[in-house]
């Protein structure tokens, strides 16, 4: 039987020519990347194990992301000082302070995430890093395992190859396809413990930020993780990126297993809202446009890359958000914080009445903009359950960054695709 | 339930038996076994407060009846978007071990660290009912109901994850192994 890409990718990081999936193996990943949101857990048990050094330093990287203003009243200075001050101790070159950026980000744009690579992170959001060809696994705060030891076991997923065909219809983004693949898969375990390959012609229509917009929401669909075929675009991002270190493009072979083989039309997609607090409970814009809102915001590792910059700025150039909304904009990294200025988006959002906020994932976990009793949002965020995002009687709508800004300027749930047939922009 | 070998009595035996404790399908880590969001310290595990709300809000009379040994048993898409606490929780209040029709890899890992093995066994909702018994063995997969003998196979435990499971935990049995290792060398 032949190997799909992830099989491929862990074959290699396990020093064998081909693993089954299903089975456990145990593999040496190329990275691990981990945050500080857990570091006093991780202290803890290194402290319990009784071992402070780190196997693998060129190995390991550390981010600040979750917290990304130690604020009075926050636990979570000590974690930053302490992680800090572990990531030094060890010779951990890549740490990356508050503002930095999400993992997510940081990986891609500082050249960690290349073509065949194994990366050990604690988050299966991660897996946007797969816009590169690199196969992340989520394995939390055991990250520490390999970091001190430098292997772990993991289980092989099964694959399922998704086809992605068609063009993405005028106001509609990719964000919109992934609350529809949410809707049609998280209820059921078609797949669970799976590695999704996305492929088809509709993927070099589309830019790298909307794959991993895309990427980083495939967990919700109750898949391990995902991949997408490194083409010419995502090649050339490597290259400007590896700094001559290495990388293994690999492709599936043509007898290879997948669970699952299915096809999206991108065109025959429109404008969706996820209805809290399913995360499956994606609907028509149309089913609750209207609704009024108190909060509007775009950020989370799910659209705060620089083309969902762009987005939330084609709807708020020259537009002012409704006087009853807050509404709160997170760039992703320090580079898209600098290129959306470069490109005059800070501007535009500030003069609309947006808060922009420092890199980090500030409101998708309620750790700044939270919100008060029966309170409504909507969002760009990952998660819409009771009390994700401060109390458990606020109601948290998901949607893509055109939905969310057009519904901060009319103060209610809107159909962004007026305001952009109106601007002449939009898809 | 006391002529029954449990997972304590044999270092060899890997088969866990136990009252079940029955849940339906996707039911959510973070507002379903637990409510993330009434997590008084997210730094620490919080037993008292961790075991008070496991599975308070779905079955309201888990917190005073059940006890250590008891096993959970949920249907498709179990603990998705996880954080340790919710395995804490179900571990403090005495469960021995879950078995689903279906969960993500990582929550198998994060409850597995903790002492908890999850096993994912399709079509156990059918073959068991809230109250009855089920045994699991992990070392060879096999869910049976005692009662009935229907029986059913998941994936066997690798060696990996049944050393973590005897230890108690991931870091314990880290340590031994790390020490095996010292004295070795």
């Amino acid at each position: 039987m032949g190997q799909t890409v992830a099989q491929k990718i862990i074959a290699r990081a396990a020093g064998c020519s081909a693993v089954e999936a299903g089975s456990y193996v145990n593999v040496s990943p190329d990275y691990t990347c981990c945050q500080e949101l857990s570091w006093q857990t991780r202290k803890r048990m290194m402290q319990e194990i009784g071992v402070d050094r780190v196997a693998r330093p060129d190995k390991v990287i550390m981010v600040v992301d979750h917290s990304t203003s130690a604020g009075m009243g926050s636990p979570y200075y000590l974690s930053h000082r302490e992680m800090k001050d572990y990531a030094f101790r060890n010779g951990v070159e890549n740490f990356f302070g508050a503002g930095s950026g999400l993992r997510h980000l940081v990986l891609t744009e500082k050249g960690f995430a290349r073509p065949g690579l194994l990366i050990f992170s604690d988050e299966p959001n991660i897996a946007s890093i797969g816009a590169l060809g690199a196969l992340n696994i989520s394995v939390s705060t055991e990250v520490i395992v390999t970091q001190i030891t430098d292997e772990n076991w993991m289980l092989v997923p099964k694959s399922a190859r998704i086809e992605l065909a068609g063009r993405l219809p005028f106001g509609v983004l990719l964000r919109d396809l992934a609350q529809i693949l949410i809707r049609d898969f998280a209820t059921g375990d078609t797949l669970s413990q799976c590695c999704i390959e996305f492929h088809g012609p509709a993927i070099a229509h589309l830019s790298l930020d909307e794959r991993q917009s895309l990427l980083a929401c495939a967990y919700h669909t109750g898949a391990d993780t995902a991949l997408m075929p490194v083409d010419e675009a995502a090649l050339a991002y490597v290259q400007e990126r590896a700094q001559e270190r290495p990388y293994h493009l690999l492709s599936a072979d043509p007898d290879a297993d997948y669970v699952l083989e299915t096809c999206y039309d991108l065109s025959t997609l429109s404008p969706m809202v996820t209805v809290p607090p399913d995360l499956h409970g994606a609907v028509k814009l149309e089913d609750v446009a209207g609704t009024r809102i108190d909060q509007a915001a775009v950020g989370s590792c799910a659209a705060n890359r620089l083309d969902d910059m762009r987005a939330a700025a084609a709807i708020l150039r020259g537009r002012t958000i409704d006087r009853a909304v807050t509404m709160y904009i997170t760039p992703g990294s320090r580079e898209v914080y600098v290129q959306a200025a470069r490109e005059g988006l800070l501007e535009v959002f500030v003069a609309a009445g947006a808060t922009v906020l420092a890199p980090g994932c500030t409101t998708c976990w309620g750790y700044e903009g939270a919100l008060y009793d029966n309170e409504v949002s909507i969002s760009t965020h990952q998660m819409n359950y009771h009390g994700r995002n401060g109390s458990r009687l606020a109601r948290c709508y998901l949607a893509s960054p055109y939905v969310v800004a057009a519904s901060a300027v009319a103060g209610k749930i809107s159909d962004p695709r007026a305001i952009l047939a109106d601007m002449g922009a939009g898809a | 339930m006391s002529d029954t070998p449990t997972s304590d009595t044999r270092m060899s035996d890997t088969r866990i038996r136990g009252r079940v404790w029955k849940f339906g399908d996707n039911i959510s880590a973070d507002d379903g076994i637990i409510q993330y969001s009434k997590v008084p310290d997210l730094a620490t595990f919080d037993i008292p407060a961790l075991k008070a709300m496991c599975f308070a809000e779905l079955q309201p009379d888990f917190r005073e009846q059940v006890k250590p040994g008891d096993l959970v048993v949920a249907g498709s898409n179990f603990g998705h978007h996880s954080h340790a606490h919710a395995c804490v929780a179900m571990k403090e209040s005495g469960v021995a071990t879950v078995v689903v029709e279906s969960c993500d890899s990582v929550f198998i890992r994060k409850a597995l660290n903790v002492g908890l093995p999850i096993v994912v066994c399709p079509g156990v909702t059918r073959i068991v009912a809230q109250g009855e018994e089920l045994e699991v063995d992990l070392a060879t997969g096999e869910v049976r109901q005692p009662d009935t003998g229907a029986r059913l196979h998941a994936r066997p435990f690798s060696d990996r994850m049944i050393e973590v499971w005897r230890a108690g935990s991931l870091t314990a049995a880290m340590r031994r192994r790390l020490a095996g290792r010292g004295a070795g060398a």
